[in-house]
């Protein structure tokens, strides 16, 4: 039995907004699940619907089995979720926010080992409205943990944490499966995706433009490279679309950025230019994970700066 | 018991919210007000103390202190989203609903007794020599809590109806206005309405009929139900048209205001727990 299994979901806010198309989507017990996209991809809808916050315009989910219309409170007995963008109670302390959900859950944990967990025990008795960002999210991540629940839901969990935060809880998170907890978890970023999960699926304007392992996806990207050649001036006619291999070609200002099938493209886009324009400079880049997921996206890679570079000359 | 857990969580929370006790400390003001001018009465006169909580109380704070405790209860968590956190436990939006009610009732009925404790202190120390009715005084506290338990249900299905914390306080605010002051203050309420209406079309009607669209309101039929605290003979009772004597149909009864008022208990949830199941929580 698959942990999330969609079909067909669709769901539209209104006339005009589309969250989700008619997104198939299943996600096996026990792997680790990167669901990633950029802001306003459709992630959060998505699992607001496995949570029954939202109801679907069409389509069905199920979590665990259970159907996320008719048996939400079945589903919450035994999943852990971190919600996106909700705060705390700013009156309740730490312990107090725990005691409620292991009563809530009847589940057998104590506040202090989750408090332990989470790293919040020195904090467990201050009231949350005066904790950090951070810290409200390890409080999240802590109540998500209670009672130790056979399926982990969390939206953006990294949001609001600082580096070793976000160590913390990719090391609590690898736990969690190891132990058996299938782990569902979204992410606008790749590489905190890139370093836990099995497999990932790519959200982009409500449609799943790609579901893989991360390997596979590494595989795809591996054969690609691009290469930026800066001109004195550009010439009318560059015609670099003509050179075999070349995939793509844009222009901008003085650079002309060229994405080649594979390396050795590379140099014949540079002697192509070198025969027709006066070359200041070149900066080559092999495609990495991140362009990938940018280019499913739709997003820029000039803004991409974690890609690795390498300047020939 | 998930409805349980809702509510002790909630109670937990609210009672640190200073504001919610405020309202509760000016209808206690009121009154040592009306008991201090009792007490400077020739003759102190128990009933009047009731009287004046009643109309004053009944009109104004005990409205205040109901929907202040209450208005938030779940708009402010769906503005705040910890209501997330809420609906990610094995809870449904029902049992939110009722987990609420029950948490702002214990709030508004803890207050509203310490109020009426605080009542009998005061009438002891600052009127001495008046004669307190105590199984008087325990109706009106009965009939003043079922009248803020009503208000209660108004705020949270009010609050379960809305989506967020500028929309709950309209909606409370313009029902406070509609169902209190134009209902039963203002000169062109609904009576004046419906008795214009009813002469201008030529048809027969009883002053028993704008008595009960009085009593359709929450204040009207708190108002009207003082027939069951104070004594027939209590002058003011009969002026102000409660007390209704034997002759009269069922739906103006004293008894009958209290079925107005449960009606005001059931009415305000169901719509905001119809409405809430129906929500998208974005």
């Amino acid at each position: 039995m698959p942990a999330i299994e969609t079909s067909a979901l669709t769901k539209r806010y209104g006339e005009d907004v589309l969250a989700v198309s008619d997104l198939d989507l299943t996600v096996e017990s026990g792997e680790i699940f990167g669901f990633l996209g950029p802001n306003g991809a459709g992630k959060s809808t998505t699992i607001n619907v496995l949570l029954d916050f939202v109801r679907p315009t069409s389509g069905t989910a199920t979590v665990l089995g259970h159907d996320t219309r008719d048996e939400a409170e079945r589903i919450r007995e035994r999943i852990g979720v971190l919600p996106e963008g909700a705060t705390v109670y700013e009156r309740l302390t730490a312990r107090e926010h725990l005691e409620w959900v292991i009563e809530t859950k009847d589940a057998a944990d104590t506040p202090d080992e989750i408090l332990e967990r989470v790293d919040l025990l020195e904090d467990a008795d201050r009231k949350a409205g005066g904790y950090s960002k951070g810290m409200c999210q390890r409080l999240g991540l802590g109540m998500a943990l209670v009672g130790d629940p056979d399926l982990l839901i969390l939206d953006e969990p990294s949001s609001g944490l600082d580096p070793t935060g976000i160590q913390d809880m990719r090391e609590l998170l690898r736990e969690e499966a190891a132990s058996g907890t299938t782990v569902f978890f979204s992410s606008h970023i790749l590489s905190e995706v890139e370093a836990v999960c099995d497999r990932v699926g790519i959200m982009n304007e409500g449609e799943l433009v790609a579901l893989d392992t991360i390997e596979s996806l590494r595989d795809a990207s591996a054969g690609t490279a691009t290469i930026d050649v800066e001109l004195a001036a550009v010439p009318d006619s560059l015609d670099v679309g003509s050179i075999d291999g070349v995939q793509q070609v844009t222009v901008e200002e003085n650079v002309v950025t060229a994405t080649c099938a594979d390396t050795s493209v590379k140099v014949d886009v540079v002697c192509h230019l070198d025969e027709r324009a006066t070359v200041t400079d070149v900066l080559s880049a092999d495609t990495s994970l991140e362009q990938l997921f940018n280019r499913y996206t739709g997003e820029s890679t000039e803004t991409d700066e974690s890609a690795s570079q390498e300047v020939i000359a | 018991m998930n409805v349980v857990s809702v509510a002790k969580r909630d109670f937990l929370d609210v009672r640190r919210a200073k504001l919610v006790w405020a309202p509760a400390l000016l209808y206690v003001l009121f009154m040592l007000l009306f008991f201090w001018g009792q007490s400077n009465s020739a003759e102190p006169e128990f009933y009047w103390v009731l009287w004046n909580l009643a109309g004053l109380g009944g009109a104004l704070v005990i409205p205040l202190v109901a929907l202040v405790a209450a208005y938030l209860s779940i708009a402010g968590e769906r503005e705040s989203g910890s209501i997330k956190y809420q609906l990610s436990l094995p809870v449904s939006r029902t049992d939110v609903v009722f987990g609420k009610l029950l948490a702002r009732s214990a709030v508004v009925t803890i207050a509203l007794l310490a109020a009426f404790a605080v009542g009998i202190v005061a009438a002891w120390v600052l009127v001495p020599d008046m004669s307190l009715e105590y199984g008087e005084y325990a109706a009106f506290t009965g009939l003043t809590l079922l009248y803020a338990l009503a208000y209660v249900c108004i705020a949270v299905g009010i609050s379960a109806a809305t989506a967020s914390r500028s929309r709950a306080m309209a909606g409370a605010i313009g029902f406070f206005f509609v169902f209190n002051l134009v209902w039963n203050f203002l000169p062109v309420g609904p009576v004046r309405m419906v008795e214009f209406v009813l002469e201008r079309a030529g048809i027969d009607y009883t002053e028993t009929l704008l008595e009960f669209v009085f009593s359709l309101s929450p204040t009207g039929a708190y108002l009207n139900g003082m027939g069951l605290v104070f004594p027939e003979d209590f002058g003011p009772l009969h002026a102000a048209g409660a007390g209704t004597g034997v002759g009269d149909p069922f739906y103006v009864q004293d008894w009958f205001m209290l079925v107005i008022l449960l009606g005001w208990v059931v009415l305000p949830l169901a719509l905001g727990r119809w409405r809430l199941e129906r929500a998208d929580l974005g």
